[in-house]
């Protein structure tokens, strides 16, 4: 569900980009941008199935 | 470098995000893969490269426009690293198919890098960032504005699929059916 809100949520920083004011645009990026590096955190912590 | 050329090289960037996209999509569909998680957060930290190239069409190129791709094409540097890695062993036959001998993650990896390098390279070209007072129009022109919604359009159709995918709980790490139709069936 995550990844899908990500992908809404990226969808709208552009509509904003492309249409609302810079501000804006600029401070949804910084929000999806902490919230992808969270959720790729969160995917990390996971235990690597490596051999060695 | 002149800013109607930035711009136009702008909107070539955003083309190449949308190339991108739609070679994941013709991947899960024609040949019936699955994105994992961490592919998925590979697609869309490529689809957030897209905000810096659109704000540079609207508002004219700046150093922070830039900015926000490189952090973004190192995000997924990132993340494409640690996928090379999960399938780095010798016998590991890696996640989903090769294309050209190469699995999706080590062409995402490739393509983050080489981003890197095209912005920094188009960084150097300072005269981008003052008005030279060519005409231009605000919006890029038609073959922009094209990129634009295309990017966009693309991106919203990742909700779709993957709303399809992971349906409302969280993303199977190995997805072999689409959650939300298996459920519907």
């Amino acid at each position: 569900m995550e990844f899908t809100l990500l992908f809404l949520a990226v969808a709208v920083v552009m509509l904003a980009a492309w249409r609302g004011p810079r501000t804006l645009a600029l401070g949804l990026y910084a929000a999806v941008l902490i919230a992808c590096v969270a959720t790729y955190l969160h995917h990390a912590t996971d235990t690597l199935k490596l051999s060695f | 470098m002149t800013q109607p050329r930035a711009i136009t090289l702008n909107a070539l960037s955003l083309y190449a995000v949308a190339l991108v996209l739609a070679a994941a999509f013709a991947a899960q569909f024609m040949l019936h893969e699955l994105p994992c998680p961490l592919c998925l957060l590979q697609r869309i930290l490529f689809a957030t490269l897209a905000v810096g190239p659109i704000l540079n069409i609207r508002f004219g190129p700046r150093p922070s426009h830039y900015a926000m791709s490189l952090l973004s094409a190192v995000a997924g540097a990132v993340a494409s690293t640690r996928q090379v890695l999960l399938h780095i062993l010798p016998g590991d036959a890696g996640y989903g198919s090769a294309l050209l001998g190469y699995h999706y993650y080590s062409w995402a990896l490739i393509g983050f890098v080489a981003a890197i390098v095209l912005l920094a390279g188009i960084l150097l070209f300072d005269r981008q960032f003052s008005d030279d007072g060519a005409a231009q129009p605000v919006d890029g022109g038609v073959f922009a504005q094209t990129a634009v919604w295309l990017v966009i359009a693309l991106t919203a159709a990742n909700v779709a699929t993957t709303l399809l995918e992971c349906g409302f709980g969280a993303c199977a790490d190995n997805p072999v059916v689409y959650e939300l139709l298996e459920h519907a069936s």
